[in-house]
């Protein structure tokens, strides 16, 4: 199935335009070429809104903004209605066309006001006869779904900027979301599965109505199953929960790739910010050690000849028993006071007591030379001490300066690799992304710690399903009156069993052929083949990109690699679904870099070998070794221009 | 009986050596005025020059001397006058010592000036050790 025309009338830009996309080539690749503001996106737009009714690609400004096209409100009178149409007009592969429009009518009540005043959705198809039939409400759409359900429509209508994101953002709850949807296994469990059991409760009460012991165990199994499935409505909000956070914990590390981690950063920075402090403290008390040994031992150094000259002098004395002074200044002036002499008792005469004066002032002189040089004894002793550990004490010191300055310097690069760091970033932006990571963390580790006390439960409550699922067969058996009863609950139960095991193998078959198929997929398509060895899609259905060393590396693969995983993956579900339905890619290299532009131009070619691509491209995307790769081989080429006023679109065919 | 003196003197014209920058805050940084006093003594008799005082002013007091001080002053004494009688003239101890630190603080002063900024202590350093290595410590 392919869209072979677009109408739009009235829409956002387009007051008045059409596109077809008429296959002309082997590809079947058409593009639409347009600056932002001139539509690009609203086509995504307007598909969805004819489709589905909503508009998941809106821009904020176009969120401002009527449905209704502005110049259209310009001209239209107060009172008057208009109305907003797309059409999208589709091929299947028998070369019959579904169409499918969705108008809205609008009433103009003044300059500023217009109200939306209903909605029309019909889709117009040809019945086995070839008459046009058309379908309204329920069965228009159906046939919505039959082209593109809405639940997988992400995967056929995309925004290139958001593909890159597209396994971030696809975790395991996705992907199983998908494949379900694929796998059209709700019809199997909501209509099938569903039903039997509904009609299993209903024979269990008529049988229980015949006996107590059956209507206990019949209670019981009801109790327990109930308590089962609230345990698994519990399991899956907290796989949901989970799920979330790791998107969430996902999103913040691809924002903080790349982006210091400020708060460890200010936190060691605050360690060497005291680290500095203390370090240039010490350096400070060591150099003023150094100081005032340079100043004391140094004074001491400098004055060696004196000090030598000094203790020789000293020494001298002491040799000469010169000090301490042999006569006793005091004895005298006590013998001159009492005028006899201390030692025979004779009286001092005049004579006598004039040489005992004389003698006083000798004693004065040699004594206070004698005390000067005891009193010098001590501190030239010292003086030799300390010239003797001046080197030691020195080369100590400087040991220790240099250890500090060493220190100071490491700190101090540190310091400043630190600041580089930083610099640039919006410090309290990133704290606050931090914060949101780790939120997101302890959510996640939360509920998977609950998520497994809660798988425990569940063995629990489905043992007790199991053990009054056999009472109630026992007591069942045991009553004659409902073996009719019986015989229809067995068969029921072992339809129930038959729905839920097809279930199950229909979702592992279908996990199993969408992992084949991404993988050849990827395989074929990818530019650098020897770097990768395999692609899984694991059991809770999160997926692996293996490298050829064996490591898993989609975390950490280029955005052209991801992205190319991401179109495997759809083509993949495309296969798998059965859906032929095209692809529609806005924005398809925005995130790929110039190297690979031309290899992801050479894929999308190829695809367009086996479905419809419509890709919507910017000017600067469109370059040109895009344009010399793939203009040859497109079918169309639309070029979006807005008029001089802006308020509408026009397209032009290239 | 001749008073003793109660202060050590400096000539008046050094007084601006002594609170230069480089003096104050460099080479004799935090030293106390007794301290910058000896030392610059210290540095006139390594290098063998005393200048008479033109023209005296106070430096610090006697008093403030403690008994090492006063062995420096005394070593330089008895050093230049080769006799323990000159212990007993203050005066003339004291006046040693004033003529050496007066020659000292110009030869300070003109070293320190006439280096990097910072690295008279560490020209000091090395010539310390070497001096180290000249004398005989025995």
């Amino acid at each position: 199935m392919r869209i072979e025309k677009i109408f739009l009338r009235n829409y956002r830009q387009f007051r008045q335009a059409e596109i077809t996309f008429r296959r002309r080539h082997d590809t079947d690749l058409h593009f639409v070429i347009g600056s932002n503001g001139t539509g690009k996106t609203n086509l995504l737009n307007a598909i969805n809104w004819c489709l589905y009714g909503d508009e998941p690609h809106l821009s904020k400004d176009s969120q401002q903004l009527p449905l209704l096209n502005l110049k259209t409100v310009d001209r239209m009178d107060v009172g008057k209605e208009n109305e907003v149409a797309v059409e999208v007009w589709t091929e299947t592969e028998h070369g019959e066309y579904i169409t499918f429009k969705r108008r809205a009518v609008f009433r103009k009540h003044n300059d500023r006001k217009i109200t939306h005043e209903g909605t029309k959705f019909e889709v117009t198809f040809n019945d086995e006869r070839g008459n046009t039939k058309i379908a309204t409400d329920e069965d228009a759409i159906t046939w919505v779904e039959r082209f593109v359900p809405k639940g997988i429509r992400e995967f056929f209508f995309f925004d290139g900027e958001r593909l890159d994101n597209y396994f971030k953002e696809a975790t395991g709850q996705n992907i199983r979301h998908a494949v379900f949807q694929i796998s059209q296994i709700d019809l199997l469990e909501n209509c099938v599965e569903r039903k039997l059991q509904d009609t299993l409760d209903d024979l269990r009460k008529e049988a229980g109505k015949t006996s107590p012991k059956i209507e206990g165990a019949r209670t019981e199994l009801e109790q327990a199953k109930n308590k089962l499935n609230e345990i698994e409505k519990r399991i899956n909000e907290c796989e949901t929960q989970i799920g979330v956070a790791k998107n969430k914990v996902a999103e913040f590390g691809d924002k903080l790739r790349g982006v210091p981690d400020i708060e460890s950063l200010e936190e060691e920075r605050r360690k060497i910010e005291t680290s500095l402090k203390e370090t240039k403290e010490l350096l400070g008390a060591k150099e003023e050690e150094k100081k005032s040994l340079l100043h004391e031992s140094g004074s001491i150094l400098m004055l060696w000849p004196a000090i030598k000259k000094a203790t020789q002098i000293v020494e001298e004395k002491k040799r000469n028993q010169e000090i301490p002074p042999p006569v006793d200044k005091g004895f005298l002036e006590e013998v001159l006071r009492n005028k006899s002499c201390r030692v025979c008792g004779r009286s001092l005469d005049d004579s006598s007591s004039k040489q005992v004066r004389e003698l006083i002032k000798e004693v004065e002189t040699s004594s206070e030379i004698a005390q000067r040089l005891v009193q010098m004894e001590i501190p030239l002793y010292q003086f030799r001490e300390r010239a003797g550990k001046y080197k030691e004490q020195m080369e100590d010191i400087t040991r220790n300066i240099t250890r500090y300055e060493k220190t100071l310097t490491e700190i101090t690069q540190r310091k400043e690799q630190i600041d580089s760091q930083m610099a640039g970033y919006d410090e309290k932006l990133i704290r606050e992304w931090y914060r949101e990571r780790a939120k997101f963390e302890d959510l996640r580790d939360q509920n998977q710690r609950q998520l497994g006390g809660l798988l425990v439960m569940k063995q629990g409550a489905e043992g007790a399903v199991e053990k009054w699922q056999k009472e109630l067969d026992t007591e069942l058996k045991k009553e004659e009156k409902v073996k009719g009863l019986t015989k229809k609950i067995a068969f029921c139960e072992r339809a129930v069993d038959v729905a839920r095991s097809t279930r199950e193998a229909i979702m592992k078959e279908t996990r199993e052929r969408v992992e084949v198929e991404t993988k050849r997929q990827f395989f074929r398509l990818v530019w650098k083949k020897e770097t990768f060895g395999d692609i899984r899609i694991k059991a809770d259905y999160g997926i692996d990109l293996i490298h050829s060393m064996g490591y898993e590396c989609l975390g950490s693969v280029s955005a052209g690699e991801r992205e190319m995983l991401a179109l495997s993956f759809t083509l993949a579900l495309h296969q798998a679904s059965g859906f032929d339905s095209p692809l529609l890619i806005d924005t398809p290299v925005a995130r790929i870099s110039d190297v690979n532009r031309e290899n992801f131009a050479k894929v999308l070619c190829e695809v367009s070998t086996i479905k419809q691509t419509i890709l919507l491209f910017t000017p600067d995307e469109y370059s040109e070794e895009i344009s010399r790769y793939l203009g040859g081989r497109a079918s169309g080429r639309y070029l979006l221009k807005l008029t001089s006023d802006e308020n509408e679109a026009k397209v032009e065919v290239r | 009986m001749a008073k003793l003196p109660d202060r050590l003197d400096i000539d008046k014209s050094d007084r601006k050596l002594y609170d230069h920058d480089i003096i104050t805050n460099e080479i004799l940084a935090g030293r106390t005025r007794k301290e910058q006093f000896l030392f610059a003594m210290a540095v006139g008799f390594k290098n063998e020059v005393k200048r008479p005082l033109d023209s005296r002013e106070g430096f610090f007091l006697a008093k403030d001397m403690r008994s090492e001080d006063e062995a420096l002053i005394d070593s330089v004494a008895l050093h230049d006058m080769g006799s323990a009688e000159v212990l007993s003239d203050r005066k003339a101890v004291f006046r040693i010592a004033e003529e050496y630190a007066h020659a000292g603080i110009k030869v300070l002063y003109d070293e320190a000036t006439s280096v990097q900024p910072g690295s008279f202590l560490k020209k000091l350093e090395l010539e310390l050790f070497s001096l180290l290595d000249s004398l005989n410590l025995e």
